[in-house]
């Protein structure tokens, strides 16, 4: 395969990044790239191997921490080789959340059936209380509506507060941008 | 802005512009020799840095007279520069530590 041939194939694989990080850098990190295989075609292939695995692996971690950027507004430390100094909301959806409200509608879940074994299980005298029966369980329907309208407020209260915060991520870069020229 | 510990990438590209304006392939390469191989950049790894470093406004874009088709070079500002002076000076506070407790402990 050509040096050629290389290069098209990493400005190819650029398409992992987004498509903004590409029009900015990509023309950059293909040349970038090229130089250091040219440089390195000549070595071993044990060399020329390791540069590919080098290559591949930056570029995909590259192309996760920008897209992680891109919608979160935040760097992955994982990913990412450096700190950035940014104004963010100290506001977190705890990640707990749901599930402890899990637990609770299975602990619910749970109490609701061991009641009904421990009525069927226990003798009734006057008045006699019959097993409960499916039907007279009319109060399961709603526990289970109010969780799921709990969960969707949650999820309609978070996606709220992170529009806003993307939002105003924006304007500042805009400011900032406009600021600078 | 303060300063925070940096990763030994990104303080090593620092150190490579701080001497003069570079391009992405020339900073591969003085990261490598500093760093006697230990430390090979990928261009991914360095354009992510790159373009972190930007945002921060630690380095900005350094317009060459004759610069080709594909070739940019950046340079620290002075923000920048000040930041990687505090870093330099709280490593040689650590190193100044260490050397203290790692003598007292062989003594």
């Amino acid at each position: 395969m050509s040096s050629l041939y290389r290069c098209s194939l990493y400005r190819r694989l650029l398409w992992l990044y987004p498509s903004s990080h590409r029009r900015e850098y990509g023309e950059e990190m293909t040349s970038v790239f090229c130089e250091a295989w040219a440089a390195t075609e000549k070595k071993g292939s044990v060399k020329r191997s390791l540069f590919w695995l080098r290559e591949i692996r930056g570029l995909v971690r590259g192309a996760l921490a920008e897209h992680l950027w891109f919608l979160t507004g935040s760097h992955s430390w994982i990913l990412a080789p450096t700190r950035r100094f940014t104004m963010h909301s100290e506001f977190r959806f705890p990640k707990a959340t749901p599930i402890l409200m899990a637990l609770i509608l299975a602990g619910t879940v749970l109490a609701i059936e061991k009641a009904q074994a421990i009525s069927a299980s226990l003798p009734h005298t006057n008045p006699p209380v019959g097993p409960i029966q499916p039907e007279h369980l009319t109060f399961l329907p709603p526990v289970l509506l109010m969780f799921a309208l709990t969960y969707a407020a949650g999820l309609a209260g978070w996606a709220i507060l992170f529009a806003l915060k993307r939002s105003g991520i924006h304007r500042l870069s805009q400011m900032q941008g406009s600021a600078g020229q | 802005m303060q300063s925070l510990p940096l990763t030994e990438p990104v303080l090593l590209i620092l150190l490579s512009l701080a001497g003069q304006p570079r391009h992405g392939y020339s900073i591969l390469k003085d990261v490598e020799e500093m760093s006697d191989g230990r430390v090979l950049l990928s261009t991914g790894t360095l354009y992510g840095a790159l373009r972190r470093l930007l945002d921060d406004g630690w380095i900005e874009r350094f317009e060459e007279q004759e610069s080709s088709r594909g070739r940019q070079a950046y340079r620290l500002t002075a923000g920048g520069r000040r930041n990687l002076q505090t870093e330099v000076s709280r490593m040689k506070h650590l190193t100044h530590l260490a050397r203290l407790r790692v003598a007292r402990k062989e003594t």
